[in-house]
């Protein structure tokens, strides 16, 4: 039971302005222990913060990570995301279920741990994983569950300590001299824990550089440079950087760390093995556009790039490359850290700024666009990490040295994000137009021992399969895009002969009807009932029709959906179905045996997803 | 305002820089159906009805893009029209539409657009749903029956904007959103003072008055302009009468200064006027009971008492009290009186309260 005056003191520590309200709620659910967020606190917090009851209400109701009913000391989040499906997933919730006896939404009778699934955590490449209160693990077998669970049991503080060591930012990237290490020169080499180090590595001086030069010719710097988003949507950067309303009013940098694209890991691995980097490019990004403060909107999944990123902020702030008059240039800038709730739609921009506001993470309409009014309604610049990242470099080497990797209207490098049935996985940067060919022979070390190719999802839940007959197609920007299927943030999930596209496909459908907002019609109705028929169509109890009705639904989404959420849909649909057309009419027929939906099925498609 | 040329369904036409693709079309006599949009409130754009086609390959909501210039607006093609169909069997399916059995029957914008756009086979019964929220007695004013809301947060934002109460938000996510009151959700336990502008802005049957409930559907009500006889205001109201001849609703006029906003006294304070219990005659209460008495028998023995106690006990023996329900006029009279005729400042009136 949290008393008033905790509640007071708490709300006092952060601030009682609404957008404290994410780390208020955070905090004071791990005071609860029982990871729970009872009525009366809330009622409690609505009093402190003079906010009306219903705020508080929609808002826990709307970030899955808060629940209103008492968990248990330990929550256990399995990923269900596609990387970790096909990985097996379902053998790890029965693995617990044994262990532990339970099952999903159930906690155990001692109070120590509490069973649920969530959606993608960014550990891909060691799927399947899952995560304990805030500690990632991953490879997870029955064998190292019990070991896991028993180290819980042992009274482990389990804030952010415990994260296995597999999903470390070192052991997550490919160590592999062929790539072109640009992004990931310092990882594993340069220790993220100590400014120092950067800056012997010549960390901060593209900073420097930055605000020795006018903030228009840094922009230009960063235009003539080509870079573009690395998010999903290739916007080029500078150009984005060049739409800030200009004027005396305060301006923000926002850096999207909501990193949620199911098979994506690069923006953790960028965090926490070399956050300083991080710093540097929104630093510029803010000299660039007259901004004085940087937010990092981090999905709140991701303690330890929170924790890592806050060490660099301070020691930023010590060392003189945050604050006030930044290398004597008169030039102040300073970062600070939003947690997210787990909501995937917040790694839209828009949706995000409503999160970092203490708002549901409802995507706005558009115009006006951020860089017109966006955090509190003022002109902000929201990029994703990996495109922040690529900054400092630009500014020290410049653009030409910037362009001589990658294809003409893409330039640079690209993380790919490797899992899935291959030798290797994990993180690998490449000069952008790599085809999926060199991505799973060279750097995959090719498929598993009895593992055929079947198909690779690219570019996340959100993008297109692709089989054998686009292995050779170059993976950047655009050309994808001419072929139905999207580089996206560059996900790489290599897929065997043992993974069925229908269930796939109920896989992806169901990820989206878990995180559509709910906020615009077509997306709120569309998900459900493409989830639905997918559903039915593994079940064996759709026709052809159903199918066709899918692709008429999806495409009515992605005419008149509100967000790219919502337009996303059609995407793995129509690669699967174009690619496995066999597979599809066969579950049309009720006779027809599949030993993957059947299992899933079984499972955790019993209900509705929520 | 700048003047810009847009082209409107194949015409060129000129426009106002800044407005939206809505207004712009409204200003030549194009009408874009809506749904979420309502223009008391601020623009949402979440219903996705109102979406046109903006040069020939875009597809934007009328309701918040703005017009620019040289912009190619098609308003209503086939295709157009085949969205729009989409979006709204999306909500017949999401929701439990029946009119036969909604108050909102005759008044529902919902039921309109799918008449308008020939929508005559109900969604298919295997159309995944979920029951939401019936919180139809919990509150004296207000009813809420949320598997009829097509969740456009119009009582959301009249509550939020409008009101400044903020009793309503949505909760949940994607196909679980609703709308909630509070962390116990229920109408009649949250802040709401039950003005009832979330009922008059809500487009169908979702939220709803008590005191229609059983007493029409909206075909069968018809409308008349009044004044509002509380307080000094003067907000207009159209009053709803049934078959019977029955009051059963009062929404606030556009046309008044209380443009469409009502507070709780005048949504819901006209019962008194087809109340058996309502005065007709005056009462003069003799041995402890109200007899019925004329005007001049009542008016001669208020006069008497009130000459006796001021001779007996001085004018400031005596105070008044008036309504808010009085004209100012009459108000005017009753402490001249007071002054002139007791010679007593003693005067009051309830709007001071």
């Amino acid at each position: 039971m949290i008393a008033k005056d905790t509640i007071r003191s708490v709300v006092e520590k952060f601030g009682s302005e609404r957008e404290h309200l994410m780390a208020i709620l955070r905090e004071l659910e791990t005071l609860s222990e029982r990871n729970v967020l009872a009525p009366t606190v809330l009622e409690g917090v609505a009093e402190e913060m003079n906010l009306p009851p219903s705020a508080l209400a929609g808002f826990v109701d709307f970030y899955t990570m808060f629940k209103t009913a008492p968990r248990a000391r330990y929550v256990i989040r399995v990923c269900k995301s596609t990387p970790c499906h096909t990985s097996g997933a379902i053998n790890v919730l029965e693995a617990i279920g044994r262990l532990l006896g339970i099952r999903e939404k159930e906690a155990t009778a001692d109070g120590m741990f509490y069973l649920e699934t969530c959606e993608c955590l960014g550990a891909c490449s060691v799927a399947p994983a899952m995560m304990v209160n805030y500690d990632l693990h991953g490879n997870l077998t029955e064998e190292r569950l019990a070991s896991i669970l028993q180290f819980y049991r042992a009274g482990a503080s389990g804030d952010g300590e415990g994260c296995g060591p597999e999903t470390s930012a070192a052991a997550t990237i490919i160590h592999d001299e062929r790539q072109t290490a640009r992004l990931l020169a310092h990882i594993g080499r340069v220790d993220p824990g100590e400014i120092a180090r950067y800056r012997e590595a010549g960390g901060y001086t593209g900073l420097r550089r930055a605000v020795g030069m006018s903030p228009a010719d840094v922009v230009a710097v960063v235009k003539d440079s080509g870079l573009r988003g690395r998010g999903g949507a290739g916007f080029p950067a500078g150009l984005k950087w060049s739409f800030v309303v200009k004027g005396p009013m305060q301006k923000y940098v926002i850096c999207n760390a909501d990193e949620g694209e199911p098979g994506t890991f690069k923006d953790r691995v960028l965090m926490e093995g070399d956050p300083h980097l991080l710093l540097e490019g929104m630093a510029i990004c803010g000299f660039a556009t007259d901004a004085t403060v940087g937010y990092i909107y981090v999905r709140g999944e991701y303690r330890r790039s929170i924790d890592i990123l806050q060490r660099a902020i301070d020691q930023a702030r010590l060392d003189g490359c945050l604050g006030e008059d930044l290398f004597g240039s008169g030039f102040s800038f300073d970062v600070f850290i939003k947690e997210g709730g787990g909501a995937y739609v917040c790694g839209e921009e828009t949706s995000l700024m409503n999160s970092m506001e203490g708002l549901r993470g409802y995507p706005r309409f558009k115009p006006p666009f951020p860089g017109q009014a966006g955090f509190q309604g003022s002109p902000s610049t929201v990029n994703n990490v990996e495109t922040l990242m690529s900054v400092p470099m630009i500014l020290q080497r410049g653009a030409e040295w910037f362009k001589e990797v990658g294809t003409l209207s893409c330039p640079g490098t690209k993380l790919f994000c490797l899992s899935g049935v291959l030798n290797r996985t994990g993180l690998v940067e490449l000069p952008m137009g790599a085809t999926l060919r060199e991505i799973i022979d060279v750097y995959g070390r090719g498929l598993r021992e009895g593992s055929h190719f079947k198909f690779a999802q690219v570019g996340g839940s959100a993008g297109g399969v692709l089989c054998e007959d686009l292995m050779d197609l170059p993976l950047d920007i655009d050309t994808p895009m001419k072929h139905g299927v999207t580089l996206g943030s560059g996900v790489v999930l290599v897929c065997d002969q043992t993974t069925c596209p229908v269930d796939f496909l109920v896989q992806t459908m169901s990820f989206f009807e878990h995180e559509s907002c709910g906020q615009c019609v077509p997306c709120r109705v569309g998900t459900a009932q493409l989830h639905h028929t997918a559903r039915r169509l593994a079940q064996r109890t759709a026709e052809w029709a159903d199918v066709e009705k899918m692709r008429e639904t999806a495409a009515l989404m992605k005419k008149t959906s509100l967000c790219a959420l919502g337009q996303s849909p059609i995407m793995p649909l129509e690669t699967l179905v174009k690619n496995f057309p066999a597979e599809f009419e066969a579950h049309c027929r009720a006779d027809y045996g599949c030993a993957a939906c059947d299992r899933s099925l079984g499972r955790y498609y019993t209900a509705s997803s929520h | 305002m700048a003047t810009i040329q847009i082209k409107l369904n194949g015409k060129t036409v000129e426009c106002e820089r800044g407005q939206t693709i809505l207004d712009a079309a409204a200003a030549h006599g194009v009408r874009i159906p809506t749904l979420c949009y309502h223009s008391q409130i601020s623009r949402t754009g979440a219903c996705r009805v109102c979406a046109v086609r903006v040069n020939k390959t875009m597809y934007k909501t009328a309701c918040t893009e703005p017009v620019a210039p040289g912009m190619d607006i098609v308003t209503v093609d086939p295709e157009i029209l085949d969205m729009r169909r989409g979006i709204l069997n999306f909500l017949l399916a999401e929701g439990d539409h029946n009119c036969l059995y909604c108050e909102a029957n005759g008044a529902c914008e919902l039921q309109s657009l799918c008449f308008e756009h020939g929508i005559d086979v109900p969604p298919p019964s295997s159309a995944p749903r979920n029951l939401r929220v019936r919180d139809v007695s919990s509150s004296e004013g207000l009813r809420r029956e949320e598997n009829r809301c097509v969740l456009c947060g119009r009582c959301v934002k009249a509550c939020e904007e409008i009101q400044l109460s903020r009793v309503w938000n949505f909760a949940g996510r994607g196909s679980h959103t609703h709308l909630t009151t509070g962390i116990r959700d229920l109408l009649g336990e949250s802040e709401c003072v039950q003005c009832g502008q979330c009922v008059q802005l809500c487009p169908t049957g979702a939220l709803s008055f008590q005191t229609v409930l059983g007493r029409g559907q909206a075909w069968e009500l018809t409308s008349r302009n009044s004044v509002c006889v509380y307080c000094g205001v003067g907000c207009q109201i159209n009053f709803f009468t049934n078959r019977e001849g029955q009051l059963v609703k009062a929404e606030g006029s556009i046309h008044g200064p209380n443009r469409g906003h009502l507070c709780v006294k005048g949504r819901f304070g006209f019962d008194f006027v087809q109340s058996p219990k309502r005065l007709k005659t005056p009462l003069i209460r003799k041995e402890g009971q109200l007899v019925e008495a004329t005007w001049d028998e009542a008016l001669d023995y208020a006069a008497g008492r009130l000459a006796t106690i001021k001779a007996e006990h001085g004018p400031d023996a005596v105070m008044s009290f008036t309504s808010a329900k009085c004209t100012n006029e009459e108000n005017y009279l009753l402490q001249k009186f007071m002054r002139g005729v007791i010679g007593t400042n003693n005067v009051d009136h309830c709007a001071r309260l």
